[in-house]
């Protein structure tokens, strides 16, 4: 249902660590009410509706337990607040806080809201040539349904990018309510794709989000295939390519300094696919032109379409692409262009909160905001050093295009795999002659024990009492379970090769590979049957677990690199509820910085680019998604305090930490920012850096 | 055969008879070698191998041939021993989950002690009180008495013995001091267990390894300890301040072997790295490397023929073992030039061993052929193997009697089951399996094996194994129930101890000669596509997979062509019923000369059989499809 109102629950349940340090918007929303009607009253009691303007309100602490006092910073200035991105919930749609809560952490998954936009934008791409000539509607039935996920997902961000820029841009115009976007096209999609999500059951977020990582997935396979089918057709494509260009070049030109407006960073990227292959700059704005055009249809009725059911997709399509015009479609332009380009970015500095021409990007008017604010001399510079940059970047470009295209290509046509998907070895040793033979396998999540399997004392059932036991399990000690060494012995004894002889082995799990987003899944459940079992012998499990906002997967990986296997953590998604089959999700996100989120896109960009030159030194910086499925009782909070206290801390704690990360990537630039604002995180991260 | 009596047969797992391939005289120790003991008296070497035979050994270097006998009735690899009483008994522990007592001067077994439940790692050994301890992969240690077990007799064949409790892994070392006050166990736990075997007492605790503990010392009055680690360490600890007072890191890999001289000063260690260290212990930094063997070390023994120690007998997973000097160290040692830049490489000190027993070569790979009659295995000479029948597949191989060589003298071609005809040759002086039960029921032709029949007297009637044959019964999981040589199956004992021990399954075969059923197969017959035929409805059939493409052919002709044309013509019934007789001997004629059957489109030999249809030329799984068509003519 609702959306990431894990905020809320973060403001309000207190952060007992450093509170405020970054302020959380809470938006409240109608629908959150309604939604959460189903099973559980307690966990929404801190979700009073609140009208937008009170955001202030929400970054007040609840006082809990808190081991460290309460930071200097603790007063936020309106600025500060003003600079965090908008944050937009998701309407339930019927029981469907699993979706939301999951979709909500997708969306702020570091690197994959552009990554969709740019195979959202391959697949674009394919179709007008593929079936210009067809009817349009041919075109909606030939697209497969994971394809088309990827559709939903990438208009879900676009309808989410554009409230967040509309409401940045006239924040009074914008009651809470509005702040929403109903993900009904990913719903229905989804419902295609796995009949299971129809009608409005509860499901578990893990499996759902498994499935669209799935499906996704799929369908970056498919683009793949398809260009490799391309390849081989390129040569008649490039001659159809040609008439349009001409025709639609004025378009190109006019519309080149809205491009511009947007994307200064984008500019960087180069055109994603193999269709832009011939290299002249002139054929690009045939692309974006059309795309530009539907962009400015989309900014105004985006947020309607997407509501509209699968039988309009054609529509839909249309308006979907506008993101992925400003994204992908924008090429080095000529000369001429960049220029103008450079007038338009200047004019756009200037605090003008009404411009109606204004694209969707939120990048783009976060650095408006940020202006206003008082970065305006630094943006303005930064601006200016991006667009040198640019500039000769775009020379680069349109020389190596060819090469860097088709690599960066196949770079996002791995991006699921790149994000997502590691590797575990499972280790057998004999104990006799401690040889090793070892298995690989991909994973996409690790899924981790919350309780110890044989409790070691009775202590340890008995730990929903309200004072935590002395130890608290943390996450390491649970990866550490995960991992753990299982001993072959007894009757079923390993045969091992080397001996030539039954013998005791003992098997572990080591990470070979690690994703840049690594899912956990904290297994909330216990097929213990203590209790009473109304659920075939499942019950939740309550316990706490600590999660730490930095996480080093060193112990647990094969090879020790130098630079560290370490994650932060950015999201998590929480069960509540008291039962396993029923309850409500609520997610925890990092909310960006506005002027994290400008800065953030060109950094963004140059990660890219060196990715796709082969180089991976953005892995260096790992982000951690960490999925608390099942999570304890959203009142983890209120009823009783502890546990809540280290739920809240991790939300809390974590959106700053996240931060962290991001300005970590950033680099040294952001250094004024952060002595500002936070001075002493800045030393743990100076250190990293 | 003392102590504990075996559980009755009710309780018992499933039973597998096993038999050994070798040599009546095996010389040479086949397989890597798990313990060694010196006896100084006789100047006898004991070696404790993995091809489950203790062998004792001459350490004259001028005689020519070091063997001096063997010791065989483990089954499973001898994983320790201790020279007990002087030299005058033998106690060996072994993965067949038993601990043996030998008449060391003689080499036979006085005495088989069943309380282990798992694999016997490990000995220990109180020279002052003469007891020994036991303890295994069961995480159990037994103290034995090793007086009342010498004493042991047929009839009086208890023994009381304690065990200490507490530890929660697989116990891999053990040791107890000279004056039996202390003993210490070494497990996966990673912690050092110590008891009083006294009292039985836990005294403490030890921990600081971080993996296995694979060997294990005590000093005479049981105040130190020094443990070897799979972690690589060695590590010295003080017994009364419980704590690990120093850490060795001298090894690359896993320690698995420690000895130490009498005073307590210098350790010799080696391990999966193959190489054999002595390092002083007041200062580690003073370390030889004496040796590298060309296999992980698994046990080393210290001449102690003269202080300082003179020579080190090493084994390790080959099948030779070393005796190498350590008199070069001596020279090393008052000269002071040790080696203590632990950087460069130390040069071993020695390079060739003093004196070698030589092993024989050991199965290193084997790999039953499809034909289940025939195993390949990878060694350089002749070998040792062991083949396990279990009831599951044991009667998979059915061949025909001239397939297999055997000529029989009536010219018939009876079908011959091989597992059934080998238990019946490994029973073959087992007096029950001489009575037989056909004897009354003369006229009784069994079809399958009336050949059999009539020879059955003695054995299978085609073959027999060398009497000196080891049969060995066990369940399956590995403990061994009774092991005896094929020849002593008549005794007395023996045969009483095999009517407790031989399952039923076998007992069929051997005594009530019941020969398995053959194994059958599923398949389908079809007609060919391209006879134009309509697809019949797929009826499963089922042949013995003996059954030859002939037979089929035979079955299709009669039972499916001919009922076709019949129907077709309406013939009468009548005009068949004079022509049945001929037709049944010309049956096989005419079905090959109207007929053929395919598999996978290739047309099949009738003389093949269905299973070898289905292993060459079927090939994948699911059930196997016959097709069928009339030959154009």
């Amino acid at each position: 249902m609702p959306v990431l109102q894990g905020d809320t629950v973060v403001g309000t349940l207190g952060s007992p660590i450093k509170k405020n340090k970054l302020s959380l918007k809470f938006f409240h929303k109608k629908e959150t009410k309604r939604a959460l009607d189903f099973s559980e009253p307690q966990p929404d009691e801190p979700k009073t509706a609140e009208p937008v303007e009170q955001e202030t309100s929400c970054d007040q602490e609840v006082p809990g337990p808190s081991p460290c006092p309460p930071s200097p910073s603790f007063l936020l200035s309106q600025e500060k607040k003003e600079s965090l991105v908008p944050f937009i919930g998701l309407n339930n749609l019927g029981n469907t806080c699993y979706l939301n809560s999951v979709l909500q952490v997708l969306y702020h998954c570091p690197g994959l809201r552009e990554g969709i936009k740019k195979l959202y934008s391959l697949t674009k791409k394919e179709k007008p040539k593929d079936e210009s000539e067809k009817a349009e509607e041919t075109e909606e039935e030939t697209v497969p349904p994971h394809i088309d996920l990827l559709c939903s997902f990438n208009s879900l961000i676009t309808s989410v990018e554009e409230l967040q820029s509309g409401f940045l841009l006239n924040p009074d115009g914008f009651t809470e309510a509005d702040l929403a976007t109903p993900p009904r096209k990913i719903l229905t999609t989804l419902r295609q794709l796995n009949p299971m999500y129809e009608g409005y059951l509860q499901h578990d977020a893990q499996e759902v989000m498994q499935c669209i990582l799935g499906y996704l997935h799929e369908a970056c396979d498919a683009l793949k295939k398809q260009q490799e089918l391309e390849t081989e057709t390129k040569a008649k494509l490039e001659i159809k390519q040609e008439k349009p260009k001409a025709s639609t070049e004025e378009d190109g030109q006019i519309n080149g300094k809205r491009k511009s407006d947007t994307e200064a960073g984008n500019a960087k990227k180069k055109p994603k696919s193999v269709k832009s292959k011939g290299s002249d700059g002139e054929e690009e704005p045939s692309g974006s032109s059309i795309q530009t055009r539907s962009k400015r249809k989309s900014s105004s009725d985006a947020p309607i379409e997407s509501v509209q059911c699968k039988t309009e997709e054609q529509e839909t399509i249309n308006t979907e692409r506008s993101p992925d015009g400003e994204n992908e479609g924008d090429k080095p332009a000529k000369e001429t262009d960049v220029k103008r380009k450079k007038r338009a970015r200047l004019g756009w500095l200037r605090p003008s909160k009404k411009q109606p021409s204004i694209f969707s990007k939120f990048r783009s008017v976060g650095r408006i905001s940020s202006t206003t604010a008082k970065n305006q001399d630094k943006a303005e510079t930064e601006d200016k050093a991006e667009e040198s940059v640019d500039e000769k970047s775009k020379e680069t470009t349109l020389e190596n295009k060819c090469e860097d295209e088709s690599t960066k290509t196949h770079a996002v046509l791995d991006l699921m795999e790149h994000l997502f998907q590691g590797q575990l070895v499972l280790r057998t040793r004999c104990l006799e002659c401690e040889s090793f033979t070892e298995r690989r396998e991909d994973f996409q999540d690790i899924s981790v024990p919350v309780l110890d399997e044989q409790p070691t004392s009775p202590e340890d059932l008995s730990e929903i009492s309200p004072d935590p036991k002395p130890e608290l399990k943390t996450l390491n000690w649970a990866i550490g379970q995960f991992a753990s060494v299982e001993h072959i012995f007894g009757e079923d004894k390993y045969f091992c090769e080397t001996c030539h002889h039954y013998t005791e082995a003992e098997r572990s799990l080591l990470f070979d590979k690690t994703p840049e987003v690594i899912t956990i899944h904290l297994k909330r459940f216990s097929a213990n049957a203590l209790d009473l079992d109304l659920y075939a012998g499942l019950s939740k499990v309550n316990t706490p677990l600590q999660t730490p906002l930095t996480l080093c997967l060193d112990e647990w990986c094969t090879k020790r690199s130098a630079k560290g296997q370490n994650y932060e953590l950015f999201a998590v998604v929480m069960h509540s509820g008291v039962t396993i089959s029923s309850g409500h999700y609520t997610a925890f996100v990092r909310m960006s910085d506005l002027r994290d989120v400008k800065l953030w896109t060109p950094q963004d960009k140059d990660s890219e680019q060196t990715k796709g030159a082969g180089a991976d030194e953005p892995k260096a910086e790992k982000k951690v998604k960490d999925e608390a499925l099942d999570y304890d009782d959203g009142e983890v909070s209120i009823s009783r305090p502890q546990r809540g206290s280290a739920l809240a801390k991790t939300g809390v704690r974590r959106s700053q930490k996240e931060e962290w990360g991001f300005w970590a990537v950033r680099g040294v630039c952001l250094r004024v920012n952060l002595n500002k604002t936070k001075p002493h995180r800045r030393e743990t991260r100076g250190g990293r850096l | 055969m003392a102590t504990h009596h075996r559980q009755n047969a009710a309780g018992r797992r499933k039973v597998q008879v096993s038999y050994v391939i070798r040599d009546e005289v095996e010389k040479y120790n086949r397989n890597g070698v798990n313990a060694l003991q010196l006896d100084p008296a006789l100047n006898r070497l004991f070696t404790a191998g993995r091809d489950s035979i203790i062998r004792i050994w001459s350490v004259y270097q001028h005689k020519q041939d070091p063997y001096i006998a063997s010791m065989e009735h483990h089954t499973d690899w001898v994983n320790d021993i201790v020279l007990c009483c002087n030299g005058k008994t033998l106690i060996s522990a072994s993965s067949d989950t038993t601990v043996k007592v030998w008449n060391a001067h003689k080499g036979f077994c006085m005495s088989t002690l069943r309380t282990h439940k798992d694999y016997v790692k490990a000995l220990a050994y109180a020279k002052d009180k003469e007891l020994v301890a036991s303890a295994g992969l069961d995480r159990q240690i037994f103290l034995w008495d090793v007086n009342t077990l010498t004493a042991l007799t047929a009839s009086n064949n208890t023994v009381t013995t304690s065990s200490l409790s507490g530890n929660k892994d697989s116990i891999y070392s053990l040791a107890m001091n000279q004056m039996g006050t202390v003993i210490v166990s070494g497990s996966t736990e990673k912690v050092l267990r110590v008891w009083d075997p006294r009292t039985c007492a836990k005294l403490m605790k030890l921990k600081g390894h971080t993996d296995n503990v694979k060997s294990l010392l005590l000093n005479r009055d049981g105040t130190q300890c020094l443990s070897g680690s799979s972690d690589g360490t060695i590590r010295l600890w003080s017994l009364g301040q419980q704590r690990c007072i120093a850490t060795y890191r001298v090894h690359d890999e896993g320690v698995w072997a420690l000895q130490v001289n009498e005073a307590f000063t210098h350790v010799y260690s080696g391990g999966r790295d193959k190489k054999i260290y002595c390092t002083d212990l007041r200062n580690p930094d003073i370390r030889v490397l004496i040796c590298e063997e060309k296999a992980p070390v698994l046990k080393m023994e210290l001449d102690r023929s003269a202080d300082p120690p003179p020579a080190i007998w090493v084994s390790t997973t080959k099948s030779s073992v070393n005796k190498w000097s350590l008199k070069g160290m001596h020279n090393f040692r008052s000269s002071g030039e040790y080696d203590n830049d632990c950087s460069t490489p130390l040069t071993p000190l020695c390079t060739q061993p003093e004196q070698v027993i030589k092993g024989g070569a050991s199965i290193i790979q084997c790999h039953i052929l499809n034909d289940k009659r025939h195993i390949l295995t990878k060694d350089t000479n002749n070998n040792m193997l062991t083949i396990t029948l279990d009831e599951s597949d044991c009667f998979a191989a059915w061949v025909s009697a001239k397939d297999a060589g055997f000529s029989s003298s009536d010219g018939s071609d009876p079908k011959l089951n091989l597992g059934g005809l080998l238990l019946q040759a490994l029973l073959e002086f087992w007096p029950r399996t001489r009575i037989n039960p056909m004897d009354e029921e003369e006229n009784e032709v069994n079809h399958v094996n009336g050949e059999q029949e009539n020879r059955i007297q003695k054995g299978n009637g085609y073959f027999q194994v060398p009497p000196h044959t080891p049969v060995i019964f066990g369940e399956a999981g590995g403990r061994t129930l009774f092991r005896l040589l094929c020849r002593d199956s008549g005794g007395e004992t023996e045969s009483m101890l095999l009517n407790e021990t031989v399952p039923q399954w076998v007992i069929d075969i051997t005594v009530d000669k019941n020969m398995p059923k053959f194994n059958k197969i599923p398949f389908y017959l079809q007609p060919h596509s391209s006879s134009g035929a309509k697809t019949l409805k797929k009826d499963r059939l089922s042949a013995s997979d003996m059954l030859q493409v002939r037979k089929v052919m035979e079955h299709v002709y009669e039972k499916i062509i001919n009922l076709d044309n019949e129907s077709q013509t309406t013939s009468s019934s009548t005009n068949d019923k004079p022509g049945e007789q001929e037709k049944e001997e010309d049956m096989a004629m005419l079905a090959e000369e109207k007929i053929e059957l395919m598999c996978q489109d290739q047309v099949l030999d009738p003389n093949m059989d269905l299973r070898t249809v289905k292993h060459f030329i079927w090939k994948s799984g699911g059930d196997l499809t016959l097709h069928y068509r009339q030959k154009s003519t």
